[in-house]
């Protein structure tokens, strides 16, 4: 990660960082002074730096409970004339979707720029939404850089055309843009800090007749930016442009593909890329496309690029043969790289990929044999306890379970519906409409409560959900590392008594037996209950101890008494526990606890049927 | 112009994999080549397998290594490492610890590692460059449970072809890792190159 000092260095530089950094940087250049974000892989860098800089520069930088919250926040200072930005994940932008699609009716005053995340592959989402086409529908111009500086200079770019056009903008990056690591060329800037001031003017209310009178007006802003944008320099064209047999558009980390897939196969084609990818820059499009036989489109996940450029061409009548999604050359899901575009390539122009036959080979004979290694929870976790005290108490056939998104997604026991932030609570209220014969578990953490949880519970005690709600209060953000949230400052049990639940309990789920009745006496309690299990994070505390030399008093198992029966591995699964590579006297494996990432929570010694395990100093 | 130096580092979440990456930038940004990796944050992170691709050189596009263009793989974990050994390219270099971290799919197979290590043999005999050393062991000479990977990149220093010198990631090395723990990485970088000077 870029250290704070470079990030916030009123200096021409070359700095070693993410993309999600020099996104910041870009913002930090352009003189950005309101952010506001909720955290989201893969955006959550942005966050991180714009946060850390803001006291250094004197800006406004804030986590906010939700994405909505976060661009309203944004919003209202573009529209008191100051440049503000807002960042978030993929369904982090159906959140703030709300405040995102009447945005565009008021047009902004001070430059304002989303950055949405896109998640190819859903390395750590939900699923693989592309956000273009919400762009597209809140008709927000959209930008899409292929790399890191890019992103940088698109950044700073977006906050003049935002001004220029009076239109905010939409940057929508990929994971790979998000999280590429390069050296970036950081520039000088003037912080040129304005006074926000909102004009007395009916333009920012999005009434019914101001809404009618105010789209047609955003539409005649949109023309006016594709008039500018052959001029703009956001749309390139480069390689052999007297080859019309074939052309290639592509935009963002695809350009950066197909750049490389040509390398490999040692080949040179026309490339259109877009920077801009809405409003489409029709005039360069056609000019590119008008003699050409073959058009190739390069992109990842939704066939965004050909299914409007193709609709453009033919309105136009120019009719070359769209090779694409369409004609099966790439995958409308999952993402791309250099040799999935070269494959893609060759089905188009000819030719071969040389040959990887024996290394593929070799991979799938590995394939079989490599060792499955899903995200878990961490040694020592309090999530874990939780829900292994749970499964006790209700087995996963004999209850309805209802997750959310936060590191509680890990529960290998009970776990039956994971669908969105907040949708926890929502799901387990219409369970309680169908489900009579069950008890109804939903489970949130204490960032996805006041995010979108609230609400839910209101919901609950309004309508009489009989459902148990498991708090996961871990005092921060864990699963996108680590940030902040309200629960510093707002006590959850408080806000539940407040709002009318009359079972509210905290528990320490490392006491196996007092966890166990804890959800035994919800079960008894008519009306929503919440169980709130409020302890630091085992894993952020565990690393503080460590950072401060603080001592771990680690536990151990003794190989002569352990009966290797895997209550700690097999199913509580620890991941500081393992199978011994040596036997013990009996000739036995046994289990085996890793020192380095014990955190001496206890609760393998209190399970350990055979009292096996206890503190290294007993 | 310098061809481009494709490698991938690999492990489980926690081994200190983005380190080693942060360490290798520095080094290749001091000496004035153009870095390029790509890394996977969030929820891949946690206890599971972490990649990272990492481009040396000049000019550098899309940040992932497709399969079989590997130069150099660097293994904190032998699963790990069986896992992503297709990305080497025929030629290239395997450096591996033979730490075996338990993965929760082996939890009902007591013999498992047991295995896996005569699997890795047979599929690092496939590549001539290699090394399979018990980086830990020599981390825990050192004086740092935790330094396996700067054995590994002691290790990494003895490639031959690898644009970055040993002292350029000694250098690194003291820019990156906080004062208290540089000794300790000093001497594991010692034994990571002279474990391999004695391997490749």
């Amino acid at each position: 990660m870029a250290k704070l000092e470079e990030l916030v260095a009123n200096e021409d530089n070359r700095v070693l960082c993410l993309g999600n950094e020099a996104i910041a940087r870009g913002a930090i250049e352009a003189g950005v002074q309101v952010f506001a974000a909720y955290p989201g892989t893969p955006s959550s860098e942005i966050s991180e730096a714009m946060n850390a800089a803001a006291p250094k520069l004197g800006f406004y930088a804030e986590w906010s409970t939700n994405e909505k919250v976060a661009m309203e926040t944004a919003i209202a200072a573009s529209i008191s004339g100051v440049r503000a930005m807002t960042a978030c994940k993929h369904v982090g932008l159906n959140v703030a979707a709300d405040a995102f699609y009447s945005f565009m009716y008021m047009g902004c005053k001070g430059g304002f720029v989303t950055v949405v995340g896109d998640d190819p592959h859903c390395f750590s989402s939900q699923n693989e939404q592309d956000s273009r086409w919400l762009g597209v529908s809140a008709q927000f111009p959209i930008i899409e850089p292929s790399n890191p500086q890019e992103a940088k200079e698109y950044v700073k770019r977006a906050f003049d055309v935002s001004e220029q056009f009076e239109m905010p903008m939409l940057l929508r990056t990929t994971t790979r843009v998000s999280h590429a690591r390069a050296d970036i060329q950081f520039n000088k800037f003037e912080s040129n800090y304005r006074i926000g001031e909102l004009e007395k003017t009916n333009r920012f209310a999005c009434l019914p007749a101001l809404a009618r009178a105010n789209h047609p007006k955003l539409l005649a802003r949109m023309e006016k930016i594709k008039e500018w944008l052959p001029s703009s320099g956001f749309s390139i064209i480069e390689g052999p442009i007297d080859i019309i047999d074939y052309g290639i558009i592509t935009s963002g980390i695809s350009y950066s593909y197909v750049k490389d897939a040509l390398k490999i196969l040692d080949k040179e084609l026309p490339i259109l890329k877009l920077g801009m990818v809405s409003p489409l820059d029709e005039r360069t499009i056609l000019e590119f496309a008008k003699d050409k036989k073959n058009i190739i489109f390069i992109e990842e996940v939704d066939p965004y690029l050909e299914d409007r450029i193709s609709a453009l061409l033919i309105q136009n009548e120019i009719i070359p043969k769209i090779h694409g999604k369409s004609s099966g050359i790439t995958k409308r899901y999952h993402e791309l790289n250099a040799r999935l575009v070269s494959e893609a390539l060759v089905k188009v122009i000819g030719g071969t990929v040389s040959s990887v036959k024996e290394i593929e080979k070799s991979v799938e004979d590995t394939k079989d044999f490599v060792p499955f290694r899903p995200p878990l929870f961490c040694a020592g976790c309090q999530h874990r306890a939780a829900f292994w005290e749970l499964s006790k108490v209700v087995r996963k056939d004999k209850g309805i379970f209802a997750s959310d998104i936060g590191c509680y997604s890990l529960d290998p026991w009970v776990t039956d519906t994971i669908l969105c932030m907040g949708g926890g609570i929502g799901l387990a209220n219409g369970f309680t409409r169908v489900i009579k014969d069950k008890p109804i578990f939903a489970y949130i953490g204490d960032s996805t409560f006041f995010h979108t949880g609230m609400p839910a519970l209101a919901n609950a005690v309004y309508n009489k959900a009989n459902i148990n709600i498991l708090v996961l209060d871990n005092r921060m953000t864990a699963m996108t590392g680590f940030q902040p949230n309200p629960t510093e400052v707002i006590d959850i049990a408080e806000v539940a008594k407040s709002m009318g639940v009359e079972y509210v309990v905290e528990f320490d789920p490392y006491d196996f037996e007092k966890g166990k009745k804890t959800f035994e006496d919800a079960l008894k309690h008519e009306g929503p209950t919440v169980i709130i299990m409020r302890k630091i994070c085992a894993n952020e505390d565990w690393r503080r101890k460590r950072r401060i030399g603080e001592k771990i008093e680690v536990f151990h198992i003794d190989p002569e008494v352990c009966i290797a029966c895997g209550t700690c591995i097999v199913q509580y699964q620890c991941p500081a526990i393992r199978w011994s590579l040596d036997t013990n006297s009996k000739g036995k494996k046994y289990s085996v606890i890793d020192p380095t990432m014990c955190t001496g929570c206890s609760v393998c010694s209190q399970i350990c049927p055979v009292e096996a395990i206890s503190k290294v100093d007993e | 112009m310098v061809d481009t130096y494709q490698m991938v580092i690999c492990g489980v979440g926690g081994q200190g994999i983005l380190t080693i990456s942060d360490i290798l930038t520095i080094a290749a940004q001091t000496k004035g080549l153009h870095v390029l990796g790509s890394e996977v944050h969030g929820m891949a992170q946690k206890g599971g397998s972490v990649v990272t691709n990492l481009k040396i050189g000049e000019e550098l596009n899309s940040p992932t290594i497709p399969v079989g263009t590997g130069k150099v793989l660097v293994g904190l974990e032998q699963n790990e490492t069986l896992r992503y050994i297709k990305y080497v390219k025929p030629g290239g270099t395997v450096i591996t610890s033979e730490t075996v971290l338990f993965p929760i799919s082996w939890k009902k197979d007591k013999a498992a590692a047991d295995k896996a290590r005569e699997k890795i043999r047979e599929d690092l005999d496939k590549f001539e460059a290699r090394v399979y050393f018990d980086a830990e062991g020599l981390a825990n000479e050192a004086g740092l449970s935790l330094a396996q990977n700067t054995v590994l990149l002691g290790a990494l220093s003895q490639v031959e072809g690898f644009p970055i010198t040993e002292d350029e990631l000694r250098d690194a090395l003291k820019i990156r890792v906080p004062a208290k723990y540089l000794d300790s990485n000093l001497r594991a970088f010692e034994l990571g190159k002279n474990a391999v000077k004695k391997n490749i």
